[in-house]
C-alpha cells in the first residue's frame, strides 16, 4: 500500500455565531457542550503528552494504558489507535486523540475505559473489522519506505489480532512461518491474504482450498505443509 | 387236406379250418407269446404280463392237449418274460385237466378255404389295433387274436403286403406325430423334451407292433432279403420322417448338440483350460507360456475343423482364449514383458502381441509399454553417473524401441504415440541437464577429429538426436549450450565439417523456426565476413606499412547479438600484440565508422614458436598462456605475484593458466590444449543460470504486457495467457512468485473487492 506521507495539522472547532433564536440557542448550547467536551479531551491530551514534542509518545502511552488498568500490548490500544486512526505507532497527535475520544464520546480517562468493551465490538463487526486488519499491518510500518514487516512481528500480531477468532489458524500459520525459509517478511498482500484464507477456507481438512486461485504462494506452501503434516 | 403247420390252440374258430390232427407240435411261441406281450392295453393282464386266457380249452374243435406237454419258448426279443413256471401254473389252473379222451377224427370233406376278403378282414383289424397303439387308446381287439392275424397272413402268404401295410400305417402315424412337432416351442429345452416324448412314444409303440408282428418280423422279414426287421423300419420312418421336416429336425440336432453335447463340452474345455493355464503359469516363463497358448489355440481350431461343427469354433476357441490368456494378462504382463523388452525379444513380443489382439487386452499391453518405457528411460536420465553415456544410451534405447514397434507391434498407431508420450515424459523429468546433454553430444559428433564417420552416418546421427530433442521442453537451455559450443568450435576452427554445421541448422530451423536458429546463422555469417575482413586488411595500406613483422594474426570480428556473451578480461598484452590490435582497429574503424570493438582475451589463441634446449617446437595455446609464456623470454624464473603482475590476469583464470602450463607437460601440445576447451562446472551453471535468469526477465515482461492490454484480468485467465505465450516450462507457482513480486512493485494490484481479480496499475 502506499504510504501517504500527508499529514493533516489540527484544527480547533470554530464557535458558533450567537444567535437569539430557540434553534441558535440549542445550536450554541450543544456548541457549548461540545467544545467544553472538547476542552476536557484536549485537556486529558496533554496530561500524557510529551511537553516538547506535543504529542503522546510512547512513554505516555503507557501511563494512559496504566491508568485505564489495560496492557499496553493489549489488542485494544490497537483498537483504539484504529479508531483515531493514527499513523505513527506508538505516537498520538492531538488531531488524532481528538477524533478517537470525541468519536468514543469520552472525555475522561473513566469513559474512556469504559467504551473499549464498545469499542471492541464495533472492531469486531465484519465490515470494520478488515479495515482494523490492514490498519494494524499498516500501523507496524515504522519506516518511511518500509512495506513488510518481519516474521518475529508478524508473528505477533496475527497473535493479537486474530488470535481470539482464528485461533487454530493463527496457530498453525505461526508455526509454518517459523519454520519456512522462503519468506523474511511479509508484505501486504500476503497479510490480507491469510485473513480471507481464515474467513473462506474450512479449517483444519482444507477441502476447499484451491492452489490454482490467486492465494498468495506462502499459503499455497503453508497448506501443502499442512497436508504434508497430516499424513 | 393240407394241414396248418404250428397252430395255437386257441385259434379262432373263423380263420381256422376245423378239422385238426390228434399230434400239436408243443405250444410254442404262441402261449409264452400271448402271456408276456400283454400290453397296458389289454384290462385283463396282471402285472406279470401273465394272460389268463380262459378259451384255451373251451374250443369247440375235438381236440385235447396235454399241458404238461408244453414248453415255453425263450425269445430273447421280449421284453417281459414271464416265468416258466407261473405260466406253466396259470396254465394249469386255466386248464382243468381234462379226462383223456379219444380221438375223433372227423373228416371234412371240403378244401379248407379260406373265407373270402380274409386278408382284408384281417387287416382290418390289424390296422385298427395299430391305429390305437399309435392313438393310445384301446383296442377291441386282444393280443392273441391279433398275434393269431399276423400268424394267418402270413401262413397264406400274405406277409408281403401285410409288411407294406403295416409300414404305410406305420409311416402315416409317425409322419403324423412329427408333423404335430412342427412349430411347437421355440425354446430348444421344452421342444426336446417333446421330441423325447415322442421318441419314448414310438419306441413303446413299435415295440408293441412289433410283438403282434412278431411272426412277421421271424419269418418273412428274415426270410427275405433287404427288408427290415419291424423295428428297424420304425427307426427308418423315424429317420426319414424327421428329414423330412426340416424345423423339427434342426431344431433336435440343434438342442440336443447344443444343449446335451456342446455346452458340457464347452464348460470341460472350460475347466480344463482354466487348470492347465494356472499351472502352466506358475511354471513356465512368459514366452514358453505364450507359445504354449499358440498351440493350444492351433489345436482347438483344428479340432473344430476335423471332428466338431463348425458352429462350436467360435465358442470353443473363446473358451480357451478367455481361460489361457485372458485370465492371465496383468500376470503375464507383470511377469515377463519387461524380460521380453530388455532382451529385445521380437519374436516373443510379437506373438504376445497377436494373442493379446485375439483377446482385446491391447490396451494392457500399450500400458505396460508406456511404464516399461517410463521406468527404463527414468533410469537413464536420472542416474547422475552415466551422464556421459545419457544421450547414446537414449539414443539406443529409442532405436530398440522403434524396431519393437515395427517388427513386434505391427505399426500400431496408438502403441506409437505411447512410446512418444512416455519419451516426452522422461526426458522432462530432469530439468536441463537432457538439453545440456543433448548439445555436447552434438558438439562431439560436430567437432574435427571424428575419423570413422561417414558424412551419412553424420547426417544419421544427428537426424536421430533431433528425434530426441523434439521431446525437450526447455528447448532455450539446449540453445544456450549449443550456441557456446558452436562459438567455440567457429573460433578455434574445431568444426569438422562446416557442411555438417549448416545441416544441423537448418534441421533447427525447420523444427523450431527462424527466431531459435537466427543467432546461430548469424554466427556464421560473421566468421565468413571476418575472412573477408582478414583479406582485405592483409591488403590494405596500414597493413603493410605498420604492422610488426614475423607475426601473423587473424582477427575474428563477432557481432556482439549473436555470440554468446564473454567476460571481460583484461590482460597486459606483450608490446608487438597491442601494436597490432591497434593497427588493425584503426584500419576496421575506417571501413566501419560508428561501431566499437571490443578485444575478447579470453578467446585469443596463439601458435608460438619456441626454443628448446631440444630442439624448435610449435606451442598451440590460449592467449593468456600466451602472455605468461612470453614473460618467460625475459625471465628464467618467476613467483606467482610478478606473473600476476606483469600479465594483469585476474587470480582465478591466472591460476588456471599456470595450472595449465605447469602441470601438464608443456611440450606436450594436446594437453594444454585441452585445458583451454575444458569447460568448468562453473561456466555450466552460469549459463543455466542465465537462462533461468533470461525466463524470469521473460515472464515478467509477458505478465505487465497482458494486463497492459487487458487492464483487469482474473487470476486464472491470466496463467492461461501466460502459459499460451511463456515458450519454456514453467511452474505455476513460479508465476504466481513473479506477480506477487509485480504486485510488490506496483505493477499491479488486487482488485479490493475480488482478490481472484488484477488490475494494472499504470
Amino acid at each position: 500500500m502506499r504510504r501517504s506521507a500527508a499529514r493533516k495539522t489540527g484544527q480547533s472547532n470554530s464557535t458558533a455565531p450567537i444567535t437569539s433564536s430557540a434553534t441558535d440557542l440549542f445550536r450554541s448550547a450543544s456548541s457549548k457542550a461540545s467544545s467544553k467536551e472538547m476542552e476536557r479531551i484536549d485537556n486529558l491530551f496533554y496530561s500524557y503528552a510529551n511537553r516538547s514534542s506535543g504529542l503522546i509518545d510512547p512513554e505516555g502511552i503507557e501511563n494512559l494504558c496504566s491508568d485505564m488498568e489495560v496492557d499496553h500490548t493489549d489488542v485494544r490500544i490497537l483498537m483504539l489507535a484504529w479508531k483515531m486512526k493514527a499513523e505513527k505507532q506508538g505516537y498520538f497527535t492531538l488531531e488524532e486523540w481528538r477524533r478517537g475520544l470525541k468519536a468514543l464520546r469520552a472525555d475522561t480517562v473513566n469513559k474512556l475505559k469504559k467504551a473499549l468493551p464498545e469499542l471492541e465490538k464495533e472492531v469486531k463487526r465484519p465490515s470494520n473489522f478488515v479495515d482494523f486488519y490492514s490498519y494494524s499491518f499498516r500501523y507496524c510500518l515504522t519506516e518511511e519506505k518500509q512495506k513488510s514487516i518481519d516474521i518475529e512481528s508478524i508473528c505477533q500480531l496475527l497473535d493479537l489480532v486474530l488470535g481470539s477468532h482464528f485461533r487454530a489458524q493463527v496457530d498453525y500459520f505461526i508455526e509454518y512461518l517459523k519454520i519456512q525459509n522462503d519468506y523474511k517478511v511479509i508484505n501486504m498482500d500476503q497479510w490480507m491474504g491469510f485473513y480471507h484464507f481464515c474467513t473462506e477456507i474450512s479449517f483444519p481438512d482444507l477441502s476447499n482450498y484451491d492452489p490454482e486461485l490467486a492465494w498468495p504462494l506462502i499459503l499455497d506452501n503453508f497448506v501443502e505443509w499442512m497436508q504434508e503434516k497430516r499424513t | 387236406m393240407s394241414l396248418p403247420t404250428k397252430r395255437s390252440a386257441t385259434a379262432t374258430t373263423s380263420s381256422s379250418s376245423a378239422s385238426a390232427t390228434a399230434n400239436f407240435p408243443p405250444m410254442k411261441k404262441a402261449k409264452s407269446q400271448a402271456v408276456s406281450a400283454c400290453s397296458p392295453l389289454d384290462p385283463s393282464c396282471n402285472k406279470n404280463g401273465i394272460h389268463h386266457f380262459s378259451s384255451a380249452a373251451t374250443a369247440d374243435n375235438d381236440v385235447v392237449f396235454d399241458p404238461s406237454s408244453m414248453t415255453l419258448d425263450d425269445d430273447p426279443k421280449l421284453q417281459d418274460r414271464s416265468p416258466p413256471a407261473a405260466a406253466n401254473l396259470s396254465r394249469k389252473k386255466a386248464t382243468p385237466p381234462q379226462p383223456a379222451k379219444k380221438l375223433v377224427i372227423k373228416l371234412v370233406k371240403a378244401k379248407p378255404t379260406l373265407p373270402a376278403n380274409f386278408e382284408e378282414d384281417t387287416w382290418a383289424k390289424l390296422q385298427s389295433a395299430i391305429k390305437a397303439i399309435f392313438l393310445k387308446q384301446p383296442d377291441s381287439c386282444d393280443l392273441e387274436k391279433l398275434y393269431q392275424a399276423v400268424n394267418d397272413l402270413c401262413l397264406h402268404k400274405m406277409g408281403s403286403n401285410l409288411y407294406q401295410r403295416i409300414e404305410k400305417e406305420c409311416e402315416s402315424h409317425i409322419y403324423a406325430v412329427l408333423q404335430s412337432l412342427v412349430g411347437q416351442s421355440p425354446d430348444l429345452v421344452v421342444f426336446l423334451s417333446l421330441v423325447e416324448r415322442c421318441w419314448q412314444d414310438l419306441c413303446d409303440q413299435m415295440l408293441m407292433i412289433r410283438g403282434i408282428a412278431l411272426y412277421l418280423d421271424r419269418t418273412y422279414v428274415k426270410q427275405t432279403p433287404n427288408v427290415r426287421s419291424l423295428w428297424d423300419m420304425g427307426l427308418q420312418l423315424f429317420r426319414k420322417h424327421l428329414a423330412l421336416s426340416p424345423e423339427v429336425e434342426h431344431k433336435t440336432v440343434t438342442g440336443i448338440y447344443a444343449e446335451s453335447f456342446e455346452r458340457p463340452f464347452l464348460d470341460c474345455t472350460s475347466e480344463f483350460y482354466a487348470a492347465e493355464g494356472m499351472k502352466y503359469m506358475q511354471h513356465s516363463d512368459v514366452p514358453d507360456y505364450l507359445k504354449h497358448v499358440e498351440i493350444r489355440l492351433h489345436e482347438e481350431h483344428e479340432r473344430c475343423l476335423l471332428y466338431l461343427d463348425a458352429s462350436t469354433r467360435k465358442p470353443l476357441i473363446a473358451t480357451a482364449e478367455r481361460q489361457l490368456l485372458e485370465r492371465h494378462i496383468s500376470a503375464i504382463l507383470d511377469k515377463g514383458f519387461m524380460m521380453l523388452m530388455d532382451g529385445h525379444r521380437i519374436a516373443d513380443l510379437k506373438r504376445m502381441y497377436s494373442l493379446f489382439l485375439r483377446v482385446n487386452a491391447l490396451e494392457s499391453l500399450r500400458q505396460a509399454l508406456s511404464s516399461y518405457i517410463r521406468r527404463t528411460g527414468q533410469g537413464i536420465v536420472m542416474d547422475d553417473e552415466k551422464d556421459k553415456d545419457m544421450v547414446s544410451s537414449l539414443l539406443e534405447f529409442k532405436a530398440s524401441l522403434d524396431t519393437i514397434w515395427e517388427e513386434s507391434f505391427s505399426k500400431n498407431e496408438a502403441f506409437c504415440n505411447t512410446i512418444k508420450d512416455a519419451f516426452e515424459h522422461l526426458i522432462n523429468l530432469r530439468q536441463n541437464r537432457p538439453a545440456e546433454l543433448i548439445a555436447k553430444f552434438l558438439d562431439e559428433k560436430l567437432r574435427a577429429g571424428n575419423k570413422g564417420t561417414s558424412e551419412e552416418e553424420l547426417e544419421g546421427t544427428l537426424d536421430k538426436v533431433l528425434v530426441l530433442f523434439r521431446f525437450i521442453q526447455g528447448k532455450d537451455v539446449f540453445e544456450a549450450f549449443y550456441k557456446k559450443d558452436l562459438a567455440k568450435r567457429l573460433l578455434l576452427g574445431k568444426s569438422a565439417s562446416i557442411d555438417a554445421e549448416k545441416s544441423m541448422i537448418s534441421k533447427l530451423k525447420t523444427e523450431c523456426g527462424s527466431q531459435f536458429t537466427n543467432k546461430l546463422e548469424g554466427m556464421f555469417k560473421d566468421i565468413e565476413l571476418s575472412k573477408e575482413i582478414n583479406e582485405s586488411f592483409k591488403q590494405s595500406s596500414q597493413a603493410r606499412t605498420k604492422l610488426p613483422s614475423g607475426i601473423e594474426m587473424s582477427v575474428h570480428v563477432l557481432t556482439t547479438g549473436y555470440w554468446p556473451t564473454y567476460p571481460p578480461m583484461d590482460v597486459r598484452l606483450p608490446h608487438e600484440l597491442n601494436v597490432y590490435q591497434d593497427i588493425f582497429k584503426e584500419f576496421y574503424l575506417s571501413k566501419y565508422s560508428g561501431r566499437r570493438l571490443m578485444w575478447q582475451n579470453s578467446l585469443g589463441h596463439c601458435v608460438l614458436k619456441a626454443e628448446f634446449p631440444k630442439g624448435k617446437k610449435e606451442l598451440a595455446v590460449s592467449l593468456f598462456q600466451t602472455v605468461v609464456l612470453m614473460l618467460f623470454n625475459d625471465a628464467q624464473k618467476l613467483s606467482f605475484q610478478d606473473i600476476k603482475d606483469a600479465t594483469g590476469i585476474e587470480d582465478k583464470e591466472l591460476r588456471r593458466t599456470l595450472q595449465s602450463l605447469a602441470c601438464g607437460k608443456v611440450r606436450v601440445l594436446r594437453k594444454v590444449n585441452a585445458i583451454q576447451m575444458k569447460e568448468t562446472v562453473e561456466e555450466n551453471t552460469s549459463t543455466t543460470e542465465r537462462v533461468f535468469q533470461d525466463r524470469q526477465y521473460q515472464v515478467d515482461a509477458a505478465i505487465v504486457r497482458i494486463m497492459k492490454t487487458r487492464k483487469v484480468l482474473s487470476h486464472t485467465l491470466l496463467i492461461t495467457e501466460l502459459f499460451q505465450q511463456l515458450k519454456f516450462p514453467i511452474k505455476p507457482a513460479d508465476l504466481k512468485k513473479r506477480i506477487e513480486s509485480l504486485i510488490d512493485r506496483e505493477y499491479l494490484e488486487r482488485d479490493k473487492n475480488n482478490p481472484q481479480i488484477y488490475n494494472y496499475l499504470a
